[in-house]
């Protein structure tokens, strides 16, 4: 990796433990500044890039390879824009049930992070494994075997899901199956409140810096997966989904085989930390219960707490939505196939069509807010981009770095070490989509 | 008995779909082995070193100068080197999509990246275990035989075999590209079965006959133009050898 950055190398974490994909965190003096550079090490795949000329109806499941975490966010926002640059109303249903697949994606997602790659290192053990005696452990491998199965009956398949396709649905849907998985749930809640409720009184390092967040706006609820969202800032400004997606700007890095993504030329952070502050009374009961112990400030550290915070959202949010889905589903006829007469979630695939326009979709990945945009010309894909959570917010982790190390210089370069680690790694990066942005 | 996780340039899928889809069995993996590397489940052994394991599983192709230095020191210390997943036995689609970008542009060239390739075309690889995600079952059934001295086996038939033994309508019936006839079983005909088409995600069965299938093709009245597409999309270096033909 090329190095030219001036000043002295003050702190190099080396390749950052307990983070998807691979990145190193270097920190620099250089005319007496303080310089961070969040380095992603991660080769690019050139997927969004290979899209261009494929038929539309190929984008979710190409788009679902960028991340084996988000990845059915990756295919969901993939296929709505699709359909936007197609004119293709979907039905309520299909939403339902895209909505399903979208809650139980990003709870598996942060349950992953929370148990296997967040606690160890706060808890100060090598491994989530040495804990396995303790009911962290048990509740939190509970809920995340759980958010598993519900993506798998759901979606076709525990990772990469087929279920998600331009136009509608995947065919067969098992009607019982499907409803079931979602009332188990109910069972669940327990673990789920304990689960929160130790991340929720962990005792973090303090690092308050002000700064822009960013979080999509849903009117009267949470914000998740829904249809024309704005993006709401904590000055209290709405954008547009368009207005958001035309003020990013890509900023190349010699650094980092990841470009970052600026907000208004500078940062923004997004992800559940500010979507627990901007959203906070659209969280379901239980989940505001559990909000209500924490005093929320931008603290890069608290993102631990607001994933907490919603492990618990989500599964209330699952439940309800099972309660709804009952009315939808529609049992498979004897030999298994669903009538697609009688089920308006299963639409007739798309395929060979000869669509022309412009298509757009943002929705909140586990990670943040994340944008798909692409041209149609003639049933084939003319352009693609992707912007995603890690690369707007790169540039927050650098800032965070610089101030980290200014406030606890006296702690030494080996305890500074840690702790930058722990902060970089409480974002919950994901360097494998980062580099997803087209390279250039 | 010393076992090693590493991912080199991929989504990762294949390393959490162990963890998630293992269940508490990876937690029997732990007690019965020691994992001294597997970086989203454990600090390393030995920091940044890459530590000496019996079997090593790789995730991911080989794209930057730091996957390739990676790769060689794994196979250094690992007796047995498992390919885990698509991007590590076939380069996946990042094979096809790499060769169609500029490299040698300035930025691209700073950071030594090269077009993507599977672990075989670096180092000599002792087993490949395919899929998109790959399977859980597949790995457990793998490591079973080679704590037992046998070698690991290919499921010998195809996607279809799979997908009708479920009773599924046939995709090809319904004048859809499918590569099930193509692709190497094993995944439970997964995208079959809700309707998607195989993309043959797992790479040609042992017995994949591709002049055979265009004639299938030809007879049901589907071009194969989109067939050729799809194929070159997983299988990467594989389809050269498939396509040989076709070019």
């Amino acid at each position: 990796m090329n190095s030219s950055g001036k000043g002295d190398i003050i702190i190099d974490t080396n390749e950052l433990r307990f983070i998807e994909g691979h990145a190193r965190l270097q920190v620099r003096m250089a005319g007496g500044e303080t310089v961070a550079e969040f380095q992603n090490l991660e080769g690019p795949r050139f997927l969004s890039r290979y899209l261009v000329g494929k038929p539309v109806e190929m984008a979710p499941m190409i788009a679902s390879r960028i991340c084996g975490l988000c990845y059915t966010a990756h295919s969901i926002n993939a296929a709505e824009a699709i359909e936007k640059a197609l004119g293709i109303k979907v039905s309520k249903e299909v939403r339902e049930l895209r909505n399903v697949l979208y809650l139980a994606n990003n709870l598996r997602s942060h349950m992953m992070h929370l148990l296997y790659l967040a606690l160890p290192s706060i808890k100060g053990v090598i491994s989530i494994f040495r804990l396995r005696d303790e009911d962290l452990y048990r509740e939190g491998t509970k809920l995340l075997t759980k958010s598993t199965e519900l993506i798998e009956i759901w979606g076709g398949r525990s990772v990469h899901v087929p279920n998600v396709v331009v136009g509608g649905f995947g065919a067969a849907m098992k009607g019982r199956q499907l409803v079931s998985s979602v009332n188990d749930l109910e069972g669940l809640m327990n673990d789920a409140m304990k689960f929160a409720g130790y991340a929720i009184d962990l005792d973090l390092p303090e690092l308050e810096r002000y700064r822009t967040l960013g979080s999509l706006r849903n009117p009267g609820c949470y914000p998740t997966y829904a249809e024309n969202a704005s993006m709401v800032l904590n000055d209290g400004s709405l954008l547009t989904s368009n207005e958001y997606f035309d003020s990013i700007t890509e900023v190349t890095k010699y650094y980092s085989t990841s470009k970052h993504a600026y907000f208004r030329n500078s940062e923004l952070t997004v992800g559940a930390l500010s979507r627990v502050i901007l959203n906070k009374r659209h969280l379901k009961p239980k989940a505001k219960e559990l909000a209500e112990r924490v005093e929320w400030r931008m603290n890069p550290f608290l993102i631990i707490k607001a994933q907490a915070v919603e492990v618990v959202h989500y599964m209330e949010e699952l439940i309800t939505a099972g309660q709804r889905l009952g009315d939808i589903i529609v049992e498979p006829s004897k030999d298994g196939v669903v009538n697609s007469a009688n089920c308006s979630a299963s639409q007739a695939p798309i395929s060979d069509c000869e669509g022309t326009g412009r298509g757009f979709f943002v929705a909140e990945a586990p990670r943040g807010a994340l944008c798909h945009a692409c041209e149609v010309e003639g049933g084939r894909i003319k352009s693609y981009k992707v912007y995603t959570p890690t690369a707007i917010n790169s540039k927050s982790i650098e800032l965070d770095a610089t101030e980290l190390v200014k406030k606890f210089r006296p702690l030494g370069v080996e305890k500074m070490k840690l702790i930058l680690e722990d902060m970089t790694r409480a974002y919950d990066p994901c360097l494998s989509c980062a580099v997803s942005l087209d390279i250039y | 008995m010393k076992l090693a996780f590493y991912a080199l340039t991929s989504c990762e899928g294949c390393l959490t779909t162990l963890i998630t889809n293992l269940g508490p069995n990876l937690e029997g993996l732990w007690r019965m082995f020691d994992i001294d590397y597997f970086k989203l489940v454990r600090e390393p052994v030995g920091g940044v070193r890459i530590p000496k394991a019996d079997i090593a599983f790789v995730e991911g192709a080989v794209v930057t100068d730091r996957d390739r230095k990676t790769l060689n020191e794994i196979r250094n210390n690992s007796s047995f080197v498992v390919a885990l997943g698509t991007c590590a036995s076939s380069g996946n689609i990042a094979y096809t999509a790499s060769r169609a970008v500029d490299l040698d542009a300035k930025h691209l060239r700073d950071l030594e990246i090269s077009p993507a390739e599977p672990l075989s075309s670096v180092v000599a690889v002792d087993f490949e275990l395919s899929g998109c995600p790959v399977s859980a079952k597949e790995f457990t059934d793998a490591l079973l035989r080679l704590i037992n001295s046998m070698e690991p086996i290919q499921p010998d038939y195809s996607v279809c075999y799979e997908c009708r033994s479920k009773g599924n309508p046939c995709l090809l019936d319904a004048k859809r590209v499918c590569l099930g006839p193509l692709a190497m079983g094993g995944c439970g005909a997964a995208c079959p079965t809700v309707g998607s088409p195989c993309y043959s995600c797992r790479g040609p069965a042992v017995e994949a006959d591709l002049n055979a299938y265009l004639i299938v093709l030809e007879k049901k009245g589907i071009g194969k133009e989109r067939a050729l597409m799809m194929l070159r999309m997983f299988t990467g270096k594989k389809a050269k050898e498939l396509l040989k033909d076709e070019q």
